[in-house]
Order: structure tokens, then C-alpha cells, then sequence
């Protein structure tokens, strides 16, 4: 199984490398297939893989290969070595699979693009970097995926370059999360400065004994690692660049905007549990951010009327969840909402791509309307993800992972009422625009005629995708129901139990609140929206400014052009013509007015050029005397 | 004499047995391409020569000759330069009306007269050899009398020379006068001895004015861009490399036997002359329209780079070297455009002319883009390790002032050749193409050769190691 | 002071002088006449160093053959007077200024220096003499003998190109 590692993120490789030289010159059915079918294989192989690991775990709870050594600068020796445990196979298990699933949907939907082979050539290479990122066995090693799946990010935010506003989303994003990569790095080589390796398994190991617990060391190399997974997985405060990067194609949302990359910060601080377990501060830290992001998303979830754009909103909302999973030592509950939240987020992008598509790119919700009996089957699988992404009780994946985390928001070690409050009011939101969106979209007259079908091969990884974000969370019971945890069974090999507090209250009483807050919250939903009862309402000048106020996004935007944007155009303004720039020009100037002088010299006259040479003889000898 | 200093002298024998079998060529009216043919299998045989006297070196022939690593690897460097210039000579003579044979009779004669110098021990064949050098070169550059800046451009050569041979004749003398020998090694000695004094002061201050103006050093520069301009192209590319070489070589040699670096004062003068060279040269190609006084410009900095491995003493040799060898090669190439595009009537030598070469014929665009990124010391270019290493070993000595001047007129020479190149892939005027007489064969050995050279640069520019380890292996035969 | 002392003062006066008149002559035939005068007093000078052979053969060949070419040559393009060319004023007085610089600086440089008793051997060296200079010539000097000769060669080549047609 070892020598088959390789081949996962080589395959992806590969097809970029075809598509990206011979591409344009391919016929579509050529690229749709080398596109696809490199990642279909990386997605067989790892089903291999994983198979092999679940019926006999490896020595070390790893299968590792080691490809070559990559550099050794002083005491850093940097090897490419790829390493599957527990862990990396969740994530190397939803980057390919889904991500198959994804680039079956892209050949159709990017069918009529002239641009199909860059597309497919940027979906290859961030498959390959997004695997290189979870597969790596040294940091800096994941940093290169890091990076990678940075620039795929920007390459595809951006794809349809000719609209500058998704130049400036992709801009945005690109500039955004450099704040998080940033200090990342920073992170790092405090890291390799304090422990003399980047190695994950060595500073697992090393570090309890190096750092005390909760020294400046290990907060200060902690929060920095947070903060780059902050920006990776947009929480706050660097959650503005997800929204606007929905200027992307449907599948790029899906694919890295959902299910992903921005799930990337949540492996990193899985990864590094062992150096947040030392620091209690940045746990916290990581709680708080995580409480505060799904309820500002949410909020602002509710006042969209984009369709990717609640979308995005709800994804921004979701991974808080699992921050907080993280923050209060949830571990595998964490991986767990990050498994299920894969498919069903990703099945809801796929299904929204297909609506635009089939509106002429109308993503307006309130112009849609009566979907519900003309595209019946993305009505039932749409109907499935939002049902999912509710977490209406025990029908769906949804609610096994959401409600692991509930219960540990308040149960475990680190958690307290106020978080599990907070989290519970996320889920009353969560609830309240799935269903405003599901009612808009599906229920009402239809405002826009539908003017194409899906095609089959679109409708198919709906399908599955639907079929997974219902029955996933049948892996995984809660305690009090039944004793099936396969999950937790598994992510246990790599990460740790969570610690829960003494003289619990019953499990049931807390799942008891949550379904009702939930229901209740469809229920408010289906109230404010269903036929014209919303009309009203909304209406109401302090509703509509809030409604504003969440619709922008908390104006987060506005604040950082005040506090970043226009302080630094300021600065650019008054330092227009460079300081530095005056001693640059002042040599050009300098240059310019010794060639004139100097030219003067060369003026073609013998006897001048004699002067010339006797003018130095004395300057020779002159200068023999003086000294 | 004996049979193997015999032995040593043979690639120099050869050398003049070259210009004499050209005469008798001449004698039984063979044809250009006969004598440029055999002039250049001459030169090989002037390499084989060397290569096959490798294993007897050093070999000295007292009083007046030495021939050790550092005499063949300047003779190597001469060799490879005159060879491309005997290629690029065919083509540019082959298409004027003056007959082009005894051109190569003179070229040879100047080749020996810089060999010589590079085998120097003794003032006698330092003041022959340069002497050699010069009145070859009066006549070469007048060769083509007709054009009107040919005549002027050789008198004022002349002229020059003949003043500053005076002046190093009489440093000579007085060196002689203080020290009692006219061999290097022994004015060494004497010095070492007894000190220096005034009048050996002066007769080094003296010698420093001849070389200087050979080497177009500031201020005995003001030739340089009429000579360059005047002469036919191939011969102002010998000028610029085989006479230059030669001169430095035996400013090398003589600087090392009487320890010149050791000396204050001398070093103080050098580096004044140094410091004025990189100015006044970049300051002055900055506005030129004319490619070869621009590279006449080029050249007078270039050797006040050079100027700061010779500073540096024994340390500077090897990166000497190793720049003369990158700039021969690159102005080799670059001449070797200028003589492609050159017309009957007159040179290529205005800028406007190169408007747009490279939509016109991109091979000659992409040797000629090389080039001038090699003299501006562009990485992955032969340029830049040379001018590196040369920074390199000021650095090492302490030499501050010369490297921050080295480094900014560096950055001023980087508008002028980017101003060419950015000429060459400017939109083209519309021109007539040009006509083509000569027998295609002798346009593909000069375009391999010039691409050749080309590769050389790039192979230097990336992989300098070899050639460095090279030099420094033949430096340490003496 | 004896003869030779004498000799070689009135020679060096005798030769600065017509030195300076070649220079300064405004007539070119008459530059010409004074340079065979500086001949003649270095062919004294050598003679007053043992050097017979070198005096007799700097007379034939500079005083007597090149000279001879040069009147030659003047007389036939007709220079004289008023045909040379009027210079710049202020160049001239920079070329004054310039090698009057020069002269105070060299001397000025040279009083400084002390000559160690190395003073012209007058009347005692005999490697100008035929026999010791062909045997010099011949043995240790052949090789830039030779160069020499090749130099003329060059020399030779170089006239017959330019001069040609």
C-alpha cells in the first residue's frame, strides 16, 4: 500500500500537466476525461488505500512513502514524504471522492466553455496541492500545499478574468488570506527555531517535554498558527474574502470553497493538537472565534439574496462549528461536521450551479420561485442538503455532526454554557434561512422560466451526494442513542478523546432542546416566507436596517476600507512621487549632466586628446609629489 | 638556446610563420578565401601548438622571455579572439572593393606583437611587442582609406601611440637608471632591496600613461570612440580584445614581479584612473546613438572593472582572467552582428539602423540581446559571474570605494544596453532587404560560430566553476 | 671638468637647442635642417661613449637617408610658411600651459631625486662597439632580434597598403 501513495496526488498532477500543455489544442471530450478520470483514479486509490487501512491498521498507524529528499539547508532537512494515517485518510478520502464527484458535474457544466482545459488544468493542480497539503509529514512540505491551494483558489475565483469585479474578488481573496499564510509562516519558523524541526510527528513528540504549558512560546507559535487558519478557513476576522469569491465557477465553490480548502485551517489545528493541548489560551481563543464567526455568518446568511452568496455565508457559518468543535477539544467531532458538512455543502453548491444555469445565470433567490415542480430532482436533492445542513433530527447527516458538537460545546472540559448558547442560537439561524432559501426557490410562482434541463451526468453526482449527506452520519451515534461510533473510532487512532466535564446533565435533554430550537426554526421560516406572508414585514424601517446591516456582511468591508484600505491610500497618495524614488532619479540626473559634460570632451580634436593625455601624466606625477 | 625553449616559442614561431606564409600566398595570387582559409587553420595550429608544448611549461628563455601558465592562457584567450575575428573579417572584406589580402598579414603581425607581451619579462620585448602591435594596428585601422574617418582615425592612433611610446620609453629609462636592470624579476629585486625612490616612482608613473592609453584607461581614453568608429569592424573588435589582452597581460606580469599593489602610491593612481574610467565610460555611452563608440564607451568601463581585480593582487588574477575571457567573448559576438548588418558603403554602426532587428532576423536579435545582457552583467549570462567575481575579491581586500563605484555605474551601464535591446524589438521601419553575394557556406560558419558563441556566454553565465578551476590550474604554473 | 665633460655639455646644449628650433621653426624645410643638427650631437653623444658604431650608423641612417626623404617629401607637396595652418590661440596656450606644467613638475620631481653614482659612463663602455654588439645581438637578443625584424616587416606591409594606387 505504501508505493500506492504516490500515485494520488501524482495523478491529479499529471493531468495538469497534460492539460496545461497540450489543452488548448484538445478536443473537449479529451480534456473532460483527462480531467475527470486522473482524479476518478486518485479517488479509486484512495478508496484502496483506506480499505487496506481499515481491515489491518499499519505499524505506527501509518503508511508512509518516502519519495525523495527535497532540500537540507543547515539543521532543516526537508524530505518529500508522504504520510496517510487516520486522520489524512478522512481528508484524502473527501478531496478525492467529492472531488470526483465535482469534476464529473465540471465536464458538463463547463461544457460550453472556451476556456474548459485552463479550468479543468486549475482543478487538477488544486486537487493535487489540497492532497499534498493533508498527505505532508513536515510542515513545510504543507506549507508548499498551503501555498498551492492559495493560488488555485486565486486562478479560479478569478477564472472568468474579463468581468473585473471577479479580478477584484480574486484579488481580494488572494490578499486576504496572504494575511493568514503570513503569519503561518511566521508561525513556522518560530516553530524550527524552538524545536529544530518541522517534522509533525517530532514536534508531537517533542513538544510537551520543550514547552511548558501555557508559556509565551506556545501561545504566541499557536495563535499564529491559528491565525493562518483563520484566513484559509475565513473566520473571523478574515471572513470577508469568502462571499465575494463566489464570483467563481459553481464547481470551484464546491469544490474549494466548501468542501476543501477552507477546511484547511481545521486540519492544521487538528494536525497540531499537540501545540494547541499546551496552550489553553489559544483554545480558547479558537472557541471564541468559532462561536462569534457562525453567529455573525449566520446573521448574514439570513439577509442574502444571493443564492451562492447564502451559500457562502452558511459555509463561513458551518466551519465556525467545528472551530468550536476544535476550541473545546472536540476533536473528532470536528473531523466529523467536516465530514458529513463535505457533502451536503458541496451537493447544495452543485445543485444552486445547476439553477443559475438553468435561469440564465439569475442568482437572485426572489426571482426564482417554483422550481419545486419543473426541476424535480434537484428539488429533492436540494431538499436533502438543506435539510442536512438544518440538522433536522435523525434523517439527516447534519444533525448527528451538529449535535456531537452542541453536546461538547457544553459537556467537554472546555466548554461552557454561554458557547453551547451561542451555538445553539447558530442552529435556530441555520434552520431559519435553509428554509427561507428552500421556500424561495422552490415554493411560490415561478418568476423566471426555466429555459434548460440538467443534464444527466449533472444530475448524477447530485444524486450520491444526497444520498451521502443523509446517511453519512449513520457511522456516527450519539452515546445515549447507540453504541456505533466508527467514526470517532477511527479519528481516535490519531487524535485525542475529549475530555468531559464531571456531573453532566442527560444527553438527552440537550438533543430534546436542539431539535426543538431547530423545528422551531423551520417553522418560523415557513411562517415568514411561505407564500406572500413575508411581504410585510419586511418592510419595517428598523428591520430593514438591520436587514442591511447583516447584508453587508456586518460591514466588515466597510470597516477594513476605513481602518486599512484608505490609510494606506493616503499614504501612496502623499508618497506619490517616491522619496526613495528622488535618489534613483537624482543618479538618472546626475548621469545625464556628466555626459553632457564629458561629451565635451570628445570633440574629435587631436590636440585635445593630447591635452588629454598630458593632463594625466601631471595629474600622475603631481600626485607623486604630494605624497 | 636550447631545444626546449626552442620547444616553448614554438606556438609564437608559428604565429609569425602565419603572417609570412600569407605573404607568399599573396606572392602566387591565391584568393581570399584560399588565404582565409588557411589563415584560420593556421590559427589552429597556433592552439595545437600550445596544447602540445602544455607539459613543457614554465619554460623561461632569458633574459627577455618567459612562457608559463599565465603567457598561455593569455595566448589562448588572443588565439580564440583573432580566430573569430578572422572569420568575421572574411565576410566584412569580401564585400568591399579594396583587396582585402594583405588585411590578413597585418592582423597576424599585431597577433605576435600581443603574444609577445604576454611572454614578456624584460623591457626590450615589452617595448617590441607593443611596438609590433601598434604600427600593425596604424595600418589596420586606415585599411580602408577611402571612407573618410579611416585616415583620421589611424593618425590620430598614431599620433598618440607615438607620444605615449615616448613617455614609456622614457620610464623605462629611468627605471633603468634607478634600479640597474631592465628584467622585471631583478627591478624586483632591487627594489625589495634599496626601497622605492622618485625617479622609480616616476618611470612607473610613466609606463602607467602608455598602458593606460592602450588600454583606453581615463584619462588617456579620448581616442577610443574615433578609433572605434574609424576602423572597419572586425579590426575595432581586435582592438578591443586581442590588443587590450595583450597589454594587460604584461601590465600583470610586471605589476606581480615589482609588487605593484604593495605600493601606496601606485595603488592610489590605479584606483583614482579606475574609479574615473567606470564614470566617465557609462556616463558617456548614456546618450550615444552610434553602437561603436557606445561600445567604445563599454569598453573604457569595462576595464575599469577590470581595473579593480588587478588592484586586488595575486587574488584578482584568476577573476581577471575569467572577465577578459567573458568580455572577449561578448564583445566577439557583438561585432560580429555589427559586421553582418554592415553594408559596402559604411558600417552598422547608428542604433536607428537596429530598429527592429529582431522581426527582421531574430537569430542575430537573440546573439546581439545576449550580448549586451552579458555586458550589463545580467545573470545567466557569462557578464555576471565575471563582474561577481571581480566584486567578489574587492570585497575580500577591503576595497569599499571601488565596489559601491563598481556596483553604481553597474546600474547606470543597465540603461544604455537596455535601451539597445529594447531598440531591437521595437516595430521595424520598412527597409530594403539586404543583398547577399557571398557563397551561403561562409554566412553559416560565421552564424555558428557567432551561436556558438552565444552558448558560450550562457554556458558561463551558469556554469562558471569549470572555466575558474581551469584558470586557477594554469595560474599556478610560474 | 675635463675634455669629455666639456664635449658633453656643449653636445646636450647643442641638441636641446636645435631641438626646440625644429619645433618652433616656422618654415618646415628649416624643422628639418635643425633635426640633423639634434642627429649629429646624438651621434656625438654616443661616440663619446665608446659606442662608435651606434654614432656612424644613427648618421647614415637618420641623418643621412630619412632625412633626406623627409626634404624630399616637403619639398614636394610645397609646404612652407604660409601654407601652415593657423591654429587656435587659446589651444596653443593650453598646449604651452600644459607642457610648461609638465617640465616644472618633472623637474621639480627629478631635483628631489638623488642619482646614486650612477652616472654616464664616458669613454669606458664598449658594448657599442661592433663586436660586442653583434655578439649580443646574435646570442642572448636573437629572439627580439628577430621580432625586431619582423616589426619592420609589419612596418612595411603597413606602408604598402596605405600608400597603394
Amino acid at each position: 500500500m505504501n508505493s500506492l501513495l504516490a500515485y494520488i496526488p501524482a495523478l491529479p498532477l499529471l493531468g495538469f500537466i497534460i492539460l496545461s500543455l497540450f489543452g488548448r489544442r484538445s478536443p473537449k471530450p479529451v480534456i473532460a476525461w483527462v480531467g475527470a478520470g486522473t482524479v476518478c483514479l486518485a479517488a479509486l486509490i484512495t478508496i484502496a488505500v483506506g480499505v487496506a487501512f481499515m481491515q489491518s491498521t499499519p505499524a505506527n498507524g501509518a503508511y508512509s512513502q518516502l519519495l525523495w529528499s527535497w532540500f537540507r539547508v543547515g539543521a532543516l532537512s526537508v524530505d518529500i514524504n508522504l504520510r496517510v494515517d487516520a486522520l489524512t485518510l478522512v481528508f484524502i478520502f473527501i478531496i478525492t471522492f467529492v472531488g470526483a464527484l465535482i469534476h464529473i458535474y465540471s465536464a458538463f457544466f463547463m461544457w460550453h466553455d472556451r476556456d474548459m482545459a485552463r479550468f479543468f488544468a486549475s482543478m487538477n493542480l488544486f486537487v493535487c496541492s489540497m492532497l499534498l497539503l493533508v498527505m505532508a509529514d513536515n510542515l513545510v512540505l504543507l506549507y508548499l500545499g498551503w501555498e498551492g491551494v492559495g493560488l488555485c483558489s486565486y486562478l479560479l475565483i478569478g477564472f472568468w478574468y474579463e468581468v473585473p469585479s471577479n479580478s477584484r474578488a480574486a484579488n481580494k481573496a488572494f490578499l486576504i488570506t496572504r494575511i493568514g499564510d503570513t503569519a503561518l509562516l511566521i508561525g513556522l519558523f518560530l516553530l524550527f527555531k524552538e524545536l529544530g524541526t518541522l517534522n509533525m510527528n517530532a514536534i508531537q513528540q517533542q513538544a510537551p517535554q520543550h514547552f511548558t504549558t501555557g508559556s509565551a512560546d506556545i501561545v504566541l507559535i499557536t495563535v499564529l498558527l491559528l491565525v493562518g487558519g483563520m484566513g484559509k478557513s475565513a473566520q473571523m476576522p478574515l471572513q470577508t474574502w469568502l462571499p465575494d469569491a463566489m464570483a467563481g465557477p459553481s464547481p470551484v465553490s464546491a469544490l474549494i470553497h466548501a468542501a476543501t480548502m477552507v477546511t484547511a485551517g481545521v486540519y492544521l489545528i487538528a494536525r497540531m493538537h499537540g501545540l494547541f493541548l499546551l496552550s489553553p489560551v489559544t483554545m480558547a481563543i479558537v472557541a471564541i472565534v468559532g462561536a462569534v464567526t457562525l453567529l455573525v455568518a449566520g446573521c448574514s446568511a439570513l439577509a442574502q439574496t444571493d443564492i451562492k452568496r447564502i451559500l457562502a455565508y452558511s459555509t463561513i457559518s458551518q466551519i465556525g462549528y467545528m472551530f468550536l468543535a476544535l476550541g473545546v477539544g472536540a476533536w473528532s467531532a470536528a473531523i466529523f461536521h467536516f465530514f458529513t458538512h463535505a457533502f451536503f455543502k458541496a451537493l447544495l453548491f452543485l445543485a444552486a450551479g445547476v439553477v443559475i444555469e438553468a435561469l440564465h445565470h439569475e442568482h437572485n433567490i426572489f426571482r426564482m420561485g417554483g422550481l419545486r415542480k419543473r426541476m424535480p430532482e434537484v428539488f429533492i436533492t436540494f431538499l436533502a442538503g438543506a435539510a442536512a445542513l438544518s440538522a433536522l433530527p435523525l434523517v439527516t447527516a447534519g444533525f448527528f455532526s451538529k449535535d456531537a458538537i452542541l453536546w461538547y460545546s457544553w459537556s467537554s472540559a472546555g466548554g461552557t454554557s454561554v458557547l453551547w448558547f451561542m451555538a445553539l442560537v447558530g442552529a435556530f439561524i441555520t434552520a431559519l434561512y435553509s428554509t427561507r432559501l428552500m421556500l424561495v426557490v422552490f415554493w411560490g410562482e415561478m418568476r423566471t422560466p426555466v429555459h434548460q434541463q440538467p443534464d444527466r451526468g449533472m444530475v448524477i453526482p447530485l444524486i450520491i451526494l444526497a444520498f451521502f449527506s443523509i446517511t453519512a452520519g449513520f457511522i456516527e451515534w450519539p452515546h445515549n442513542m447507540l453504541h456505533l461510533s466508527l467514526f470517532s473510532d477511527h479519528v481516535q487512532q490519531v487524535l485525542p478523546a475529549t475530555v468531559m466535564k464531571r456531573d453532566l446533565p442527560s444527553e438527552w435533554l440537550f438533543q430534546a432542546i436542539a431539535t426543538v430550537i431547530t423545528l422551531t426554526g423551520v417553522y418560523i421560516g415557513y411562517m415568514l416566507y411561505y407564500g406572500k406572508s413575508g411581504v410585510r414585514w419586511q418592510q419595517s424601517p428598523p428591520l430593514a436596517a438591520t436587514r442591511d446591516f447583516f447584508f453587508s456582511g456586518w460591514k466588515f468591508d466597510q470597516l477594513y476600507n476605513f481602518l486599512f484600505v484608505k490609510p494606506f491610500l493616503f499614504l501612496t497618495r502623499v508618497n506619490k512621487s517616491d522619496v526613495i524614488d528622488k535618489l534613483y532619479n537624482g543618479i538618472a540626473q546626475a548621469g545625464l549632466r556628466l555626459n553632457g559634460w564629458f561629451s565635451v570632451s570628445q570633440n574629435g580634436s587631436l590636440r585635445l586628446y593630447i591635452v588629454g593625455v598630458l593632463a594625466g601624466i601631471l595629474f600622475i606625477i603631481t600626485l607623486q609629489l604630494l605624497l | 638556446m636550447t631545444n626546449l625553449q626552442l620547444l616553448a616559442l614554438l606556438p609564437f614561431m608559428v604565429l609569425a610563420t602565419a603572417a609570412v606564409v600569407v605573404i607568399l600566398l599573396i606572392a602566387f595570387k591565391q584568393s581570399h578565401t584560399v588565404i582565409q582559409v588557411t589563415g584560420f587553420f593556421m590559427m589552429c595550429a597556433v592552439v595545437l601548438a600550445m596544447w602540445f608544448v602544455r607539459d613543457t611549461l614554465p619554460r623561461e628563455v632569458p633574459p627577455l622571455l618567459v612562457v608559463d601558465g599565465l603567457a598561455a592562457l593569455f595566448t589562448g584567450l588572443i588565439i580564440f579572439s583573432v580566430l573569430v575575428v578572422g572569420l568575421l573579417s572574411y565576410i566584412y572584406f569580401e564585400e568591399r572593393e579594396e583587396n582585402p589580402k594583405e588585411y590578413y598579414i597585418l592582423l597576424f603581425l599585431a597577433t605576435l606583437g600581443a603574444a609577445v607581451l604576454t611572454i614578456s619579462r624584460h623591457f626590450i620585448s615589452f617595448f617590441i611587442g607593443l611596438e609590433l602591435l601598434s604600427v600593425s594596428l596604424y595600418a589596420l585601422i586606415a585599411y580602408l582609406r577611402n571612407r573618410n574617418n579611416a585616415i583620421e582615425a589611424g593618425v590620430k592612433y598614431l599620433m598618440l601611440a607615438a607620444l605615449t611610446s615616448a613617455f614609456l620609453l622614457f620610464g623605462m629609462a629611468l627605471i633603468y637608471m634607478e634600479t640597474g636592470s631592465m628584467e622585471f624579476t631583478a627591478i624586483g629585486n632591487a627594489i625589495t632591496k634599496s626601497g622605492t625612490s622618485v625617479l622609480f616612482l616616476m618611470g612607473i608613473g610613466l609606463i602607467v600613461v602608455a598602458i593606460g592609453f592602450k588600454l583606453a584607461l581615463v584619462p588617456f581614453h579620448l581616442w577610443a570612440a574615433d578609433v572605434y568608429q574609424g576602423a572597419p569592424a572586425p579590426v575595432t573588435a581586435f582592438i578591443a580584445t586581442v590588443s587590450k589582452i595583450g597589454v594587460f597581460a604584461v601590465f600583470v606580469r610586471f605589476a606581480q614581479a615589482i609588487h605593484l599593489h604593495e605600493n601606496a602610491l601606485a595603488v592610489t593612481v590605479l584606483t583614482v584612473i579606475a574609479i574615473a574610467c567606470m564614470i566617465a565610460g557609462n556616463v558617456l555611452a548614456l546618450m550615444q546613438q552610434n553602437i561603436k563608440r557606445l561600445l567604445a564607451y563599454s569598453s573604457i568601463a569595462h576595464f575599469g572593472y577590470l581595473l579593480v581585480a588587478f588592484l586586488s593582487g595575486d587574488a584578482g588574477v584568476g577573476a581577471g582572467v575569467f572577465y577578459l575571457l567573458a568580455y572577449s567573448i561578448t564583445l566577439l559576438s557583438a561585432f560580429g552582428i555589427i559586421t553582418l548588418l554592415s553594408t559596402r558603403r559604411k558600417d552598422a554602426d547608428e542604433l536607428s539602423g537596429y530598429r527592429g532587428l529582431f522581426w527582421r532576423n531574430p537569430l542575430m536579435a537573440a546573439i546581439f540581446t545576449v550580448a549586451l545582457l552579458s555586458l550589463a552583467g545580467i545573470p545567466l549570462t557569462a557578464g555576471f559571474p565575471a563582474k561577481f567575481f571581480i566584486l567578489t575579491v574587492g570585497v575580500q581586500q577591503h576595497m569599499w570605494l571601488l565596489a559601491v563605484v563598481l556596483v553604481l555605474t553597474s546600474v547606470i551601464g543597465l540603461y544604455y544596453y537596455l535601451r539597445i535591446i529594447s531598440t531591437l524589438f521595437a516595430s521595424p521601419p520598412l527597409s530594403p532587404a539586404k543583398e547577399k553575394s557571398l557563397h551561403p557556406l561562409f554566412y553559416a560558419a560565421t552564424y555558428t560560430s557567432l551561436v556558438v558563441l552565444m552558448f558560450l556566454l550562457a554556458w558561463l553565465g551558469i556554469f562558471p566553476g569549470f572555466i575558474i578551476d581551469n584558470v586557477q590550474e594554469f595560474l599556478v604554473i610560474r | 671638468m675635463d675634455i669629455s665633460q666639456v664635449l658633453f655639455y656643449a653636445l646636450s646644449a647643442m641638441a636641446l637647442g636645435s631641438a626646440i628650433m625644429v619645433v618652433i621653426s616656422r618654415n618646415p624645410v628649416h624643422s628639418v635642417l635643425w633635426l640633423i643638427i639634434t642627429f649629429f650631437a646624438i651621434s656625438g653623444h654616443y661616440i663619446l661613449m665608446n659606442a662608435q658604431f651606434l654614432g656612424i650608423v644613427n648618421l647614415i641612417v637618420y641623418a643621412g637617408a630619412i632625412m633626406v626623404l623627409f626634404l624630399f617629401v616637403i619639398m614636394l607637396m610645397n609646404l612652407n610658411a604660409e601654407t601652415e595652418p593657423q591654429k587656435n590661440k587659446w589651444l596653443k596656450l593650453a598646449g604651452v600651459v600644459a607642457g610648461g606644467c609638465l617640465l616644472l613638475v618633472l623637474v621639480a620631481a627629478l631635483k628631489q631625486a638623488e642619482v646614486k653614482g650612477k652616472v654616464a659612463m664616458l669613454e669606458t663602455g664598449d658594448i657599442g662597439l661592433i663586436r660586442n654588439l653583434g655578439k649580443a645581438l646574435f646570442t642572448d637578443f636573437v629572439v627580439p632580434f628577430e621580432i625586431s625584424s619582423i616589426l619592420f616587416l609589419s612596418a612595411m606591409v603597413g606602408a604598402v597598403v596605405i600608400g597603394k594606387k
